[in-house]
């Protein structure tokens, strides 16, 4: 009797414990069709006509000027509107997701999106516009570099992010911007010809507006008389270049780079010797750096905005510019 | 500040005090690294170099939940969230369940993953990344003025309870029948190593900090003969390695913090090959 009896307390562990590994796979089951079907309910949601995925800020802002008012067209931003240059971005799962179901995906091209390769190898149909395509591009650490024989240290340690042989920061010039512009329409148009006419018309007025403002601010830049600038972030080079400014000197080429304590050195002498009329930060990065130069050589930090970041708003663009006009008008007068 | 950086320009009249970035990295090394040295020697005794490896993790979950409250100092919140994280270990050790390098194995990991799925949610962990590394150029008068009261705190702590801590570490029954509560015995000092970190993080850096806890303490142990002499072997080696890595680190063009890191490990290796050489004369 006891033993009959002993062994039915252990049969009935045993069943109990069964019992709960069983109750825990069907709750994991349950879970995961939930998920799935949540998943799957989404997807079935109305889509739009025709989609534009652009990879970071300014270029939604080009996509937003382009598809201004058309039916049926949806831009949307894959890095989101604070994230500002891709460097170093992770791509995440609902990117991947976001581009799958996406018919064009807009990119800056010249090595901004270093994950490029990794998106046309998952998705080999999705149909990319590069707007570099054609431009005139400066060779990274051309401008500006020739103090900056590194120790390779910040290099090495950032190796796996550089952009390559080309400096992509394109569209803060206006004049390449136009470029860009033009390309991102003639690929949606190509792309989406229901639309063409749309597109170009759309192009059309926004090249103006660009360019009317490149006008303007080189009426009001071209005639200030100092034009050596210190800037971080590698972003200003097209820039300069079209207002014939002098980046005597690049701090911080990466930006999540910090500057040695010799590269901060040899910049405060640099800004005193060279006679350079202003630090220039951006809004996007942290300026410590930049308050530690103008403290110590008694010239003040300005912000330039080299567009990645900023309001849902397709005057973005327009007004970062405007406003970066008059800092330098301010800056160098 | 005025007259300590006139004092810096009369004693250290070289070129690389010449900027007050520099002035204020030195003072700023000054006052951390004997900090770092004295309270490594503790961490060393009680083997526990692997929790304020984690307290220095969770520095990044600190940052995160500042960054998503939405302030401009991370330090109320990296501290709050240190001080949790810190009581959290020491009550799981506490409690007997499982290893102490296991329990603090999980929080680390934990900690850290925490920082980066929250810090990268927006797709720009970069813009965190000097936390990572670390940025004593940056230190501001303000700031080193709160390294001092951090400073004056810690010494205050270290008076008042080095002897107990000591006891305990050593033997904790004989401290236990001496009526020391080790319990908070160790809640205090898993605070002080937890404000220690969270104060220092953001020059030191994540990635290297422990390595300025426990270099310094090991190096001395290499070779001190006492406990007096442990200490001032600690917090010698430890300034000296925070003033030789900074001035390197100025005529290199390197990383600061991990110079000073790199000079800690040189001595760290002289002082064991010293250590072995006059072990072996003894034993002869």
């Amino acid at each position: 009797m006891q033993i009959i009896c002993i062994y039915d307390v252990e049969s009935f562990k045993k069943g109990s414990e069964t019992m709960r590994v069983r109750r825990a796979a069907a709750l994991l089951l349950a879970l995961c069709l939930a998920l799935f079907s949540g998943c799957g309910r989404a997807r079935t949601q109305e889509e739009p006509a025709f989609r534009v995925v652009t990879s970071f800020y300014s270029m939604y802002i080009m996509a937003l000027n382009v598809t201004d008012g058309i039916e049926g067209v949806q831009v949307e931003n894959m890095a989101g509107q604070q994230t500002g240059c891709l460097h170093d971005y992770q791509l995440q799962t609902k990117d991947m997701k976001n581009l799958e179901q996406a018919d064009v995906f807009v990119v800056n091209g010249a090595g901004m999106e270093s994950f490029l390769d990794k998106v046309t190898s998952q998705l080999p149909e999705l149909s990319i516009v590069d707007t570099s395509e054609g431009l005139w591009l400066i060779e990274s650490g051309e401008d500006g570099s020739h103090v900056h024989e590194e120790d390779g240290h910040e290099h090495t340690e950032d190796d796996g992010h550089d952009h390559g042989e080309v400096n992509p920061h394109i569209w803060v010039s206006i004049s390449e911007c136009i470029g860009q512009v033009e390309n991102l329409s003639e690929g949606l148009q190509k792309a989406d010809p229901a639309h063409a006419e749309q597109y170009r018309a759309n192009t059309e007025a926004y090249v103006e507006k660009l360019s009317e403002l490149r006008d303007r601010m080189h009426e009001a830049i071209d005639p200030l008389p100092n034009r050596n600038i210190v800037t971080f972030h590698e972003a200003f080079p097209y820039f300069a270049e079209e207002f014939d400014l002098n980046v005597v000197k690049v701090v911080n080429r990466e930006p999540d780079s910090q500057p040695s304590a010799r590269e901060l050195a040899e910049t405060i002498r640099l800004v005193e010797d060279a006679g350079v009329a202003a630090v220039f930060a951006e809004p996007q990065y942290p300026e410590s750096a930049a308050d530690i130069i103008a403290s110590e050589s008694g010239i003040r930090v300005w912000t330039l905005d080299p567009v990645t970041t900023g309001p849902d708003d397709k005057d973005a663009y327009l007004n970062a510019m405007e406003q970066n006009m008059e800092t330098l008008v301010q800056a160098l007068s | 500040m005025e007259f300590l950086y006139s004092v810096i320009d009369t004693l250290l009249p070289f070129e690389w005090t010449e900027f007050n970035f520099m002035k204020n990295a030195f003072v700023a090394v000054l006052l951390i690294t004997p900090l770092f040295g004295l309270v490594g020697t503790m961490i060393v005794n009680n083997r526990m170099s692997f929790f304020s490896d984690a307290l220095g993790h969770s520095a990044l979950t600190g940052i995160a939940i500042g960054v998503l409250m939405g302030v401009d100092n991370y330090l109320l919140s990296m501290l709050g969230f240190a001080l949790l994280f810190a009581v959290g270990i020491s009550a799981v050790i506490g409690s007997g369940v499982s290893s102490a390098d296991t329990i603090i194995g999980v929080f680390s990991s934990t900690g850290l993953a925490l920082g980066v799925v929250l810090l990268s949610a927006s797709g720009g962990f970069s813009k965190y990344s000097s936390y990572l590394i670390g940025d004593i150029l940056t230190v501001q008068p303000e700031e080193i003025a709160l390294l001092g009261c951090v400073l004056l705190a810690v010494l205050l702590v270290w008076g008042l309870f080095f002897n107990r801590f000591l006891l305990s570490s050593i033997n904790g029954d004989l401290a236990a029948s001496k009526n020391i509560r080790e319990g908070a015995l160790q809640k205090i000092f898993v605070i002080l190593v937890a404000v220690l970190v969270t104060v220092s993080i953001k020059w030191v850096g994540v990635l290297i900090i422990n390595s300025l806890l426990v270099l310094p303490a090991a190096s001395a142990r290499n070779v001190a003969r006492s406990m007096r002499s442990y200490h001032a072997w600690s917090v010698g080696v430890s300034m000296f390695s925070g003033v030789a890595g900074l001035i390197l680190s100025y005529y290199l063009g390197t990383a600061a913090g991990g110079t000073i890191v790199l000079v800690a490990a040189v001595v760290f290796a002289v002082t064991f090959l010293a250590g072995m050489v006059s072990g072996r004369r003894r034993a002869a």
